[in-house]
């Protein structure tokens, strides 16, 4: 066996031992250093002193002295802060009252804390809870059509992993090599107008067809003024911290992990002024976040010294040389990888295939002259998706552990059908007028002044190390 | 065996939450160094060193914890479907081919990696303000060592199980929101009938 194909049979084998259901960052680990031992090893040299240990032990450290992923654990701390302080109910109840003028305005107002909550905390499991046990219940007793409103909090809720600043986010940029901050401006349009899509499709129903959301009463006899100091003190507040977090990042104050940090911080602020903040909720808060960033960065460990050795035993090469004889265009190769990510994300988390699986794309996107941002966008809008679909349909079963009687996983499957619909639009929206993910990082970032002015005695020109 | 388990849980547990406490530092710290940048203009030179050093101790440390809780993802649409006891034979194997090389050779040769550079008392070569880097070098091996003590306890939990048929219940800790809202949501329709 020729080494490449060597690189091909650890592939093999690691997806099938993925399916053993062992922790799979100590199944990279393994793989890594069993097959490493094999790619390093020189019979001049001990067996104790081949090189791959020192690759592990080097790369472990790596990944912990990496400066992306540092904010993985400021990001995961904020949401956990955030979606203990009481909120979500306030959120949904201003909003309720702020759109009651919209058709379908529960609906509405579900939609849009869904997504302000689910970007605010990241979480999605936690959102999707949270409003299946607040506003189904509410939504069911106005008469709203129950396929409608499981559909909405579920795909709502699952928003958050594609909305900066979202966590997903970090760990392709920290994958692939590429700026944060420009991925994070990149997502913002598509985001957006995913939620957009989401909307205009609720509104759009109601409005055909009335029946589907029976016109909510309660509501009518608040004054504006009194709506208007509701929305003061549970929309802005929250708005505001998502704003200031994503824009002191997009304008370059601050870096990812300071503007995590300060978020962070914001949200401690935030649930103080709600009373939700006790030591008990921040000592919650900080053990979840140790428990998931341990979760999350074990993987890289794993996975970084897996890649090495399957780029030196010449597997990407191997694997690029495969796709090219395939000849295919742009296009289907494009289509190609978003199949295969699709249906990855049936049995596996969107963590597994960012950290493992697209490495073995990025290779290939030079080739077909992809940007790296423009993919990663693709991905992440793409595996909304599988939190929405059966079998392994997360934000589906969530919703299902907490709905009320009569409502069966059908019916929420049924109901995410269209938004899934929504996804896929969006993906095509996105491939065909890229500029939807470019606009934004090089409206940013491509007009930075071009300093000519001659240079101060003494400092060297910086051309000169080109 | 019960009593290794619960002993080893313990410390993993203890180990996770009091390096939990690094978040809260680097939060404090990080905000510490916006606060001087932009109010004070006057940015500190150890403040990046500082920020990967707690986040590196933070999950490092929290990998046993995590172990003990069974956090650490699994690809597991399969493995749910077994019975415990081909779940136990299985993982046992495995804790053999998979998990004892890596961390074992994580440890060896990190001891060595750790030793070279804290005998140097290494520092970090980001800022003049010379950050030592040795204690997390010496994190990491401690971080392995304590992920090996906790995967033994792991190991016995799968020889019980071989024995008895079923998973040894895990300690109390703290759940995700959606955890607690499942099960309290469950318990609520338990009682309505």
């Amino acid at each position: 066996m020729s080494d490449p194909v060597v690189a091909l049979f650890m592939l093999g084998l690691f997806i099938c031992f993925i399916f053993l259901g062992f922790p799979i960052a100590f199944t990279l680990m393994a793989m890594a250093v069993g097959f490493g031992f094999y790619a390093y090893y020189t019979p001049a040299v001990a067996l104790w002193d081949n090189n791959i240990f020192f690759l592990l032990v080097q790369n472990t450290f790596s990944v912990m002295s990496n400066d992306v992923l540092i904010s993985i654990p400021l990001f995961l701390f904020m949401g956990y802060i955030i979606e203990r302080s009481n909120i979500l109910e306030k959120l949904f109840v201003s909003l309720q009252i702020a759109l009651r003028h919209i058709p379908g305005s529960m609906g509405v107002a579900a939609l849009v804390t869904c997504t302000l909550f689910a970007t605010a905390t990241g979480i999605v499991g936690a959102v999707v809870t949270l409003m299946g046990l607040l506003a189904l219940p509410s939504m069911l007793k106005a008469g709203y059509d129950k396929k409608l409103s499981c559909g909405i909090i579920a795909a709502g809720g699952t928003l958050g992993i594609l909305i900066p600043p979202s966590i997903m986010l970090i760990v392709y940029a920290a994958t692939a090599g590429v700026s944060v901050v420009k991925l994070y401006a990149a997502a913002l349009i598509p985001g957006l107008l995913l939620a957009g899509l989401y909307l205009v499709y609720i509104v759009v129903r109601v409005v055909i067809n009335p029946s589907l959301a029976p016109k909510v009463t309660t509501a009518d006899d608040v004054d504006f003024w009194k709506g208007f100091k509701l929305l003061l003190t549970a929309f802005f507040p929250l708005a505001f911290l998502i704003f200031a977090v994503l824009g002191s990042i997009l304008f370059g104050l601050a870096t990812p992990s300071e503007a995590a940090a300060m978020g962070a911080l914001g949200g401690i602020f935030l649930s103080v002024a709600y009373r939700a903040f006790t030591w008990d909720r921040l000592r919650e808060a900080v053990y979840l976040t140790s428990k998931t960033s341990a979760m999350v960065c074990w993987l890289f460990v794993g996975s970084w010294t897996f890649s090495s050795v399957f780029s030196y035993l010449g597997g990407e090469g191997l694997i690029a040389e495969f796709v090219l004889s395939m000849d295919l265009s742009t296009l289907q190769f494009l289509i190609m990888a978003q199949l295969i990510i699709f249906v990855l994300g049936w049995p596996l988390e969107w963590s597994e295939i960012i950290i493992i699986f697209v490495p073995i794309f990025l290779p290939m996107l030079a080739i077909f002259d992809v940007d790296p941002i423009l993919f990663g966008l693709l991905i992440a809008i793409n595996l909304q998706t599988s939190f929405l679909t059966p079998p392994m349909a997360m934000s589906a079963y969530y919703l299902k552990g907490v709905a009320p009687k009569g409502i069966e996983l059908w019916d929420i499957f049924k109901g995410c059908f269209p938004f899934l619909g929504m996804v896929l639009l969006t993906l095509v929206l996105v491939y065909v007028e890229p500029k939807i993910v470019s606009f934004l990082p090089d409206l940013i970032y491509s007009n930075a002044a071009v300093d000519n002015s001659p240079l101060p005695e003494g400092v060297i020109d910086p051309s000169f190390f080109k | 065996m019960i009593g290794y388990i619960r002993w080893v849980d313990s410390l993993s547990k203890a180990l996770g939450h009091s390096f939990g406490w690094c978040i809260v530092m680097l939060t404090m710290g990080t905000c510490f160094e916006v606060f001087m940048r932009y109010v004070l203009n006057n940015p500190t030179s150890w403040s990046y060193d500082m920020s990967y050093t707690f986040y590196g101790a933070l999950f490092m440390m929290s990998g046993a914890y995590a172990l003990s809780k069974n956090a650490h993802v699994r690809g597991d649409f399969l493995y749910r479907k077994w019975q415990p006891r081909t779940q136990a034979k299985v993982e046992l194997f495995l804790y053999f081919v998979f998990f004892l090389p890596g961390i074992l050779a994580l440890v060896i040769t990190g001891f060595f990696y750790a030793l070279q550079s804290t005998s140097i008392l290494e520092v970090s070569v980001n800022s003049p303000a010379g950050v030592p880097i040795w204690p997390l070098k010496i994190i990491l091996v401690v971080a392995g060592l304590s992920m090996l003590i906790a995967g033994t306890a792991e190991m016995c939990r799968c020889i019980l199980c071989i024995k008895s048929g079923e998973w040894l219940d895990r300690d109390e800790d703290v759940k995700e929101l959606e955890e607690i809202l499942l099960e309290t949501y469950s318990k609520e329709q338990g009682a309505a009938k």
